[in-house]
């Protein structure tokens, strides 16, 4: 909670560090005589002293009211709360697609160390891994959009269809099928390196050795021994990386035209948009503080001794 | 289980590898635009985008229209138009039976009061056009608009005229009416608002009461907008036929799309241009000494190579700049004679600075003031938005440093930058703009009200500044044009405002999809994104609507078959697996 009440105050001062006048950049080369100028300076409230502007904001936002986007003119919540669905669907999508697939990788690869299993999963998914996502995204373009034309270079609908119900609801699958690919190759490596190196650590574990002299099955030993006391790392860099889900991708949106929320935030830098940046930075950061919690409440559930420390 | 969800995740796969090809089975006619730019609005009172002035264009109609090629003003809602002794009342007589998209009859009230509404609440489109203006209806036909000042735009009434029946309600303030969201698709152009799920994407569906078709059908159904944010992305989707026509495409794709089947490429020029300021020293904040020296200005106006810059950067696409252009019509141009011309000359600026007496006198490679003391280092901001800025530094700083002259970058975004400027604390920059048919405005920046706001120069001259009040109340367009020429000269003669080059638009379209794009203006114009885009209306399919999907048919089909055989494997790598596990 204290961390949010931090953010709130840095987020204001942040973009006001730097003497600025949005009105004047926004509106540079658009004809629009003078007076109308300090009109809109007014109707933004920039004409007030830094502090009455920063009580104002304070205010407003208490009553979660996070005031009118300079760019559209609309309420910045519903700007936001428009992006969040697309931006959701595709991080939220790859997010868990990498960190099931990735752990599994991890886990085959552990198992059987030094393999070629292993040796096939670790480099493919380090490859991936140390492309530029915006990079991997292009390769993939070219390749699947271009070349062989089975997917669109972009968009979340086909431009001209008024579709809607099911056929709507399959083009955007075909829509989100390349930049959620390219999200997930990018990210796999992550889940696949910190999984297999954390089941090697407790592979050494008495324990295990114990539950094979029990007879049990080499499966067995592996999901319901090995496997949850390795887990721990893992949940922390998921409960992370889904608290960047609504961060969106920037750079994977961008080479898609995928209209979500990092799109939204390079736009309002442009401007910048004041209160659509601030709206979108509180966002973001109740996120992950949200998800950081989420993921201390699961180590307990997993790890008792957390909880006493 | 784990057999079943490999089956299914194969045939989902396959399915979505499947276009969705429903779209095309109804007759529609869909014309499909892309662009690099995003829509922030539909309304016409907030939004200042390039691609949103497009869908204002074919959504509402003005009272005058203009002609594709020159500019010049043709019937629009009114047909004719005269006007007073004194010229400066205009008698615009309308179409008969005009009508909304709705249905509801257009007539003068809708006309007056837009105009009187705008100019009381400026509305940031309308104002500049409509804020002397006053509008009263004499009849359901007749409007008549009177200006308190001489005004040489008249009888040019090019502001959109709105449904006074859906304003009205939500025009109650400045405020509340930018708010509007303007979803409501009724318009009196040939096309209105049909959809606008997100930033990316507008559709439009053709106005079946629109005065233009004349009864007809109109030969196109809808129209989307479609803005990427990746352009090479949108080129391919030109070259696979996903698009029927792009604009903002990056130069370096042009030659590409040349060599492509079926699609044409577009130069168009409309005005826009690319600078470098000096600071001219009007502001608070002072630029290096030597550049308040008019010598010192012209050898670094020789000192620059604008064919370089069009050759390297722009693949040599761009038409090299004397002055500033200050309208969409390269008329407004005054040809300066040649032997006036800052023409790349780095030995002649040598000399300039020489004869000055800006000498280096210890030899570091920078010259001094003629005291001997400060050395000349330009302090050049780098605009972070535009992606030429940092080339174009570079280039700066080498053809600065053949004239003994140093360069010290800094970067900003536009909008520090432009509180930089209005401050003084720099020495030149690197920007551009993109004019307005009426050069008014751009003119309007290098007088003095104009110092603390657009003035990029930060530079005044008494003799520019009578010729612009003299330009902005004169009738006689003969005239205008001449003083708008000296008022240009002056400009350039003095050096502080140096044009790189007339920007083009990059455009494309595919050629087996319509026919009938015109440029405005005539043969320099670009097809779309123009001043009043004229090619909608005119535009017809090619042959019938041909699926661009059906090539691909083989491709689709072998995927399917590409995904079955992996999920194939992957089952039987399984089953293997399994039965070793079960030998253990």
């Amino acid at each position: 909670m204290l961390t949010l009440v931090f953010v709130l105050v840095f987020n204001f001062f942040l973009f006001r560090v730097v003497q600025t006048d949005p009105v004047g950049s926004l509106f540079r080369g658009r004809n629009i005589p003078q007076e109308r100028l300090d009109e809109l300076r007014e109707e933004f409230g920039l004409d007030e002293p830094m502090l009455t502007q920063f009580g104002l904001y304070l205010r407003e936002t208490a009553q979660l009211n996070f005031g009118y986007s300079y760019q559209s003119r609309q309420d910045v919540w519903g700007e936001i709360s428009e992006r969040i669905p697309p931006t959701v669907i595709l991080v939220g999508v790859s997010a868990v697609l990498s960190a099931v697939i990735g752990t599994l990788g991890g886990v085959i690869a552990a198992w059987r160390r030094n393999s070629w299993k292993d040796h096939s999963i670790t480099s493919g998914t380090m490859v991936f891994y140390s492309m530029p996502d915006f990079w991997l995204g292009m390769v993939l373009l070219v390749l699947f959009a271009v070349v062989l034309g089975w997917f669109p270079v972009g968009g979340m609908v086909a431009a001209g269809s008024g579709e809607t119900g099911v056929s709507r609801l399959l083009d955007q699958l075909h829509h989100l099928f390349l930049p959620t690919l390219t999200l997930t190759l990018a990210y796999l490596g992550e889940y696949t390196l910190v999984t297999r190196s954390s089941l090697l650590d407790v592979m050494g574990e008495d324990y295990l050795t114990v539950a094979r002299a029990k007879g049990l099955r080499d499966v067995v030993v592996r999901n319901r021994h090995a496997v949850p006391n390795a887990l721990l790392p893992v949940v922390t860099l998921t409960a992370i990386n889904f608290g960047f889900v609504l961060s969106g991708a920037i750079a994977v949106e961008a080479v898609f035209s995928w209209p979500g929320l990092g799109k939204a935030t390079a736009d309002a830098i442009r401007g910048p948009d004041l209160p659509m940046l601030q709206g979108l930075f509180l966002l973001f950061s109740a996120a992950v503080i949200f998800f950081n919690l989420v993921a201390d409440l699961t180590y307990s559930w997993l790890d008792p001794r957390v909880e006493e420390a | 289980m784990k057999r079943i969800a490999v089956v299914a995740l194969a045939v989902l796969l396959a399915a979505l590898t499947v276009p969705v090809a429903s779209a095309q089975e109804d007759d529609d006619v869909v014309l499909k635009i892309g662009n690099t730019q995003t829509f922030d609005t539909m309304n016409p009172t907030a939004g200042f985008n390039v691609n949103e002035y497009e869908v204002w264009n074919l959504q509402y109609a003005t009272l005058t229209d203009k002609a594709a090629d020159d500019f010049a003003p043709i019937p629009g809602l009114a047909e004719s138009w005269d006007p007073s002794e004194d010229g400066l009342t205009y008698t615009y007589t309308l179409r008969d039976d005009l009508v909304w998209s709705d249905g509801e009859p257009l007539t003068a009230e809708d006309i007056v009061w837009t105009i009187n509404t705008s100019r009381d609440q400026g509305w940031a489109n309308h104002i500049s056009t409509v804020q002397n203006l006053t509008a009263v209806a004499v009849d359901e036909q007749t409007v008549e608009i009177t200006s308190s000042v001489p005004d040489p735009k008249l009888p040019v009434m090019d502001v959109y005229i709105v449904p006074k029946h859906i304003w009205e309600p939500v025009a109650t303030d400045a405020e509340a009416v930018t708010a509007y969201e303007n979803l409501d698709g009724v318009g009196s152009g040939p096309f209105t608002i049909a959809e606008f799920p997100n930033e990316q994407l507008v559709r439009m569906v053709a106005n079946p009461s629109f005065w233009g078709w004349q009864g007809e059908e109109p030969p196109i159904d809808e129209i989307v907008f479609q803005s990427y944010t990746n352009p090479d992305a949108m080129v391919a989707a030109l070259t696979t036929g996903e698009m029927d026509a792009i604009y903002q495409i990056p130069a370096t794709a042009m030659a590409d799309l040349e060599d492509q089947p079926d699609i044409e490429t577009v130069v168009g020029f409309q005005g826009g241009f690319e600078e470098i300021a000096i600071n001219g020293g009007a502001a608070e904040g002072q630029p290096h000494p030597a550049l308040l020296d008019l010598e010192v200005r012209r050898a670094i106006s020789f000192a620059i190579d604008k064919e370089a810059v069009i050759e390297d950067l722009y693949a040599g696409l761009a038409l090299p700049a004397t002055t500033m252009s200050p309208g969409a019509d390269l008329k407004w141009v005054p040809d300066i004679p040649e032997e006036d011309q800052f023409t790349y000359d780095p030995e002649r600026a040598n000399q300039i600075l020489d004869d000055a007496g800006y000498m280096d006198s210890d030899g570091d490679g920078v010259r001094e003031m003629p005291d001997g003391t400060n050395p000349i280092i330009l302090r050049h901001a780098v605009h972070t938005g535009e992606d030429l800025a940092i080339p174009i530094a570079d280039l700066l700083t080498g053809w600065m440093e053949q004239i003994g002259i140093g360069v010290e970058l800094s970067s900003y975004d536009g909008d520090q930058l432009f509180e930089l400027i209005i401050q003084g604390d720099y020495d030149t920059f690197y920007w551009n703009w993109v004019p307005f048919v009426d050069p008014d405005p751009m003119l309007s920046y290098f007088t003095e009200a104009e110092l603390g706001n657009y003035n990029d120069a930060n530079w005044t001259d008494p003799r520019y500044e009578e010729l612009y009040a003299e330009q902005k109340v004169e009738l006689d367009p003969e005239r205008r044009l001449e003083i708008v020429h000296d008022m240009l000269t002056i400009l350039y003669e003095a050096a502080v405002y140096i044009p790189l080059y007339i920007a083009p638009e990059l455009q494309a379209y595919r050629t087996d999809r319509f026919e009938g794009w015109v440029r405005q203006p005539a043969e320099v114009g670009p097809i779309m994104f123009s001043n009043t885009s004229p090619s909608y209306v005119l535009l017809t399919p090619v042959g019938g609507d041909s699926d661009s999907g059906a090539t691909n048919t083989w491709l689709i089909v072998g995927g399917i078959a590409a995904v079955v055989v992996i999920g194939g494997v992957v089952l039987a790598t399984r089953r293997r697996s399994t039965t070793a596990d079960d030998r253990e």
